[in-house]
């Protein structure tokens, strides 16, 4: 029961975490980890982060017919 | 033991494809259930995924799982990313999934629901699944190179100008086309047009909130967006049952056709934080939703399908659009089985995001199967409705009549019987004041999805809603297509004029904005407007336009990954894509032939020009109509001249790339790889 109620939570949380990474909500905190790995330290804040992929995005094709 | 298990279950897969295909080429007679259709379509995917693909990735391609991606080599964060594999798999099968599988198939319901969904399921098995794959593969090679670059480096810089020329024409005919399906579901419905222009102040609000209150946190303001949506479908209910605001959003096509024009140019023009980018995230969100349920609803329903196999109208003298199956089944269901316009995605963001390389299997082969399973729903959706129906919905006034009896006696006499009540009743439950001549697929697609949804949640009570939930996704989907895809192309005349005037290429200068705005809206709102003003209600002439050019560059596609795979020394296996490529340069040379020259009225744009020039000599059009008609003739002239134009781009990629291709296997001349050298990973197997 335990165990069912363990792999469940895990597999939420999976699903959650997929789920932030596919709309782009985990964008910033990945990128937070880039940084501190490759010891950048011109650094974006938040907002600057989210303008800055918003416009690289929009400026190809991203969406298709 | 395990191998002889394997090979029993993808036998009872594989034989199980073949029953159902079997069945549903060949019954006759009674109606036959959606089942078939689900189970044909699911167990051909599962025995292409699980052999064309795994063959194609081991002879073809030679996938490597120890050579690093560019996603690893160059992880920055921003651009390089590394992502799981099933969240690239969502990011990609929601860039590539637009109206495309959903508008085409359904138009190419006319000819019977057979050709269709045999096209859909080989094509995409054969044709577009490969491109994609393949295209995804040569781009991870050269670190994210897109399709213009790598037809450049490895077919020769015509070839890459070509490409280019290719996305920018077949951006602007796409939007027009799309725009034009907008504007026939909208028309004259002021509780479907309330519920869309709700979508843009609260599109609005959500771009203030994510840019200024919580930057970035695209879930919950996502959540709360899709919440105000929904709430604005059942307040359309409210607009139209109101005198005053139902008479403020009942509006004509010509001022739907300039709303829609504004709009983009403001979609273009303002910060992409604004209005795009919030557009965008309701957009995914309701898409991936309306998606599962209507895959839900079939699977739960288990329609009946009431459309023939096939229909009279193979004859090529369909009301929907004219032409015979061959080639216009292939044109007019194009993304459903092979877009060009995948490529561009395939060699954009997802190469540069992608793990491992043997991830581009599942995510460039698998993301177009799903995308024709949303084309096969949407075929079976289309034909679940009574053909009658169908047919009333999709033909335009000048084929049917515009008198409801008349129209009625029409498609009678076609062998599709119905009656003038029928319909009258069925305007009535989903809460519209008529469904005669919406030519365009999305209303009827929304007829046959809302019926579907209804049998499932809300019996009639809710058709109206459901309706109005499907046109609203529908058009929602439509037009994020429309603003990107505006944005892009102002984009690309940027970059071309910018060399030619500097300043002009200067992304942030707002006169230059303002200006690249106004050519690309114009460019592909004069498309939207002479749909508009189609006396054959536009899709007829528009439509396969957009297919041809839409498997042009799909054609340009497949050239680029041929000469690649030819420069890798994989002759043995070449025919991969290029027997895909050569049907793709015949139906779109036959179509442009038919398109141009076909001496039917209805098919072909210059004897269309004739006959009408013929009525003015003639003196049969009053007087009044002479300039109206005039500018009809002027746009069937133009449109044979751009499908013209499409044809000899081709003709010249194919001729540049049959001289390499020569060069290469007579050794006359080294090939040239531009692949990234190799460089093992560093990542542990289950990274």
């Amino acid at each position: 029961m335990r165990m069912a109620w363990s792999r469940t939570k895990r597999g939420l949380g999976n699903f959650w975490q997929g789920l932030r990474e596919w709309c782009g909500d985990a964008a910033y905190e990945n990128y937070r980890r880039c940084t501190e790995r490759r010891g950048l330290k011109n650094v974006l804040s938040r907002e600057q982060f989210y303008v800055e992929q918003l416009n690289k995005k929009y400026s190809r094709p991203n969406r298709c017919c | 033991m395990k191998r002889v298990l394997q090979i029993l279950i993808w036998g009872v897969v594989a034989g199980v494809a073949a029953t159902a295909l079997a069945t549903i080429a060949l019954h006759r007679g009674e109606p036959i259930s959606a089942t078939w259709f689900v189970l044909a379509a699911v167990c051909s995917y599962l025995v292409a995924y699980r052999l064309y693909s795994a063959f194609i990735a081991a002879k073809l391609l030679a996938l490597d799982g120890t050579r690093a991606t560019p996603s690893e080599r160059r992880d920055d964060g921003r651009d390089f990313v590394p992502t799981n594999k099933w969240v690239l798999f969502g990011h990609h099968f929601a860039a590539i999934a637009g109206p495309g599988p959903l508008v085409g198939p359904t138009l190419a319901a006319q000819f019977g629901y057979l050709p269709g969904t045999l096209w859909l399921i080989a094509g995409a098995a054969f044709a577009g699944c490969v491109q994609d794959f393949v295209i995804l593969f040569c781009s991870i090679r050269r670190d994210g190179k897109t399709l213009g670059e790598m037809a450049r480096q490895e077919v020769s810089k015509r070839g890459g100008f070509i490409a280019q020329l290719a996305v920018l024409a077949i951006m602007i005919i796409l939007l027009g086309v799309v725009a034009l399906v907008i504007v026939n579901a909208l028309k004259s419905s002021p509780w479907a047009t309330f519920t869309l222009a709700a979508t843009i102040p609260i599109a609005l609000l959500l771009g203030l909130y994510l840019r200024f209150i919580r930057p970035g946190r695209v879930l919950e303001a996502s959540l709360a967006g899709v919440a105000l949506v929904l709430f604005a479908v059942v307040a359309g209910q409210w607009v139209a049952n109101s005198p005053a605001w139902s008479k403020a959003f009942t509006l004509s096509g010509v001022a739907l056709t300039f709303a829609i024009i504004a709009y983009g140019f403001a979609a273009s023009a303002l910060p992409v934080w604004m209005l795009l980018a919030p557009r965008d995230y309701l957009s995914a969100f309701i898409k991936a939703g309306a998606i599962f349920s209507l895959a839900a609803g079939i699977l739960l329903v288990r329609p009946h399908v009431l459309m023939p196999p096939l229909t009279r109208f193979v004859d090529g003298n369909g009301p929907v659009f004219a032409g015979k199956i061959f080639p216009f089944c292939f044109i007019t269901i194009a993304c459903g089985a092979i877009s060009g316009f995948h490529s561009l995605i395939s060699s954009g963001t997802t190469p540069k995001m992608i793990q491992r390389e043997t991830h581009a299997r599942f995510i460039g082969y698998g993301a177009m199967l799903m995308e024709s399973f949303v084309g096969v729903m949407a075929m079976v959706a289309a034909c679940a409705m009574t053909p009658g129906v169908y047919f009333a919905i999709n033909s335009p006034a000048q084929i049917v009549g515009t008198a409801p009896e008349a129209a009625a006696r029409t498609i009678s006499n076609w062998g599709y019987p119905l009656s003038a009540a029928t319909m009258a009743s069925l305007a009535h439950s989903v809460g519209e004041q008529t469904l005669w001549n919406r030519a365009g697929g999305a209303p009827s697609l929304a007829v046959g999805m809302a019926q579907i949804f209804s049998t499932t949640i809300g019996g009639e009570r809710l058709l109206s809603i459901w309706y109005h939930f499907a046109i609203m996704f529908e058009a929602l989907f439509i037009l994020t297509v429309l603003d990107a895809g505006t944005r892009v192309g102002r984009f690309m005349i940027q970059e071309l004029g910018g060399r030619v005037w500097k300043p002009f290429g200067r992304m942030n200068w707002y006169p230059a904005i303002l200006l690249s705005s106004a050519i690309i809206v114009a460019a592909w709102g004069y498309f939207l407007y002479q749909g508009v003003v189609d006396p054959l209600g536009g899709i007829n002439s528009l439509w396969p336009l957009f297919g041809i050019s839409n498997q042009l560059l799909a054609a340009v596609a497949l050239v680029v990954a041929t000469t690649i795979l030819l420069k890798m020394g994989r002759v043995k296996w070449i025919w991969v894509t290029l027997l895909p490529m050569a049907w793709l340069v015949v139906i779109t040379m036959t179509a442009s032939y038919e398109k141009i020259f076909s001496l039917n009225p209805r098919i072909g744009f210059l004897s269309f020009a004739d006959a009408l020039a013929a009525q003015i000599s003639a003196g049969a059009i009053p007087a009044a109509k002479i300039a109206e008609t005039q500018r009809v003739i002027f746009n069937q002239r133009l449109d044979a001249a751009v499908t013209a134009v499409l044809a000899v781009m081709i003709l010249v990629l194919v001729a540049e790339a049959i001289v390499q291709w020569h060069a290469i296997l007579s050794r006359g001349k080294e090939p040239v790889l531009h692949e990234t050298p190799y460089v093992a990973t560093q990542w542990a197997e289950g990274d």
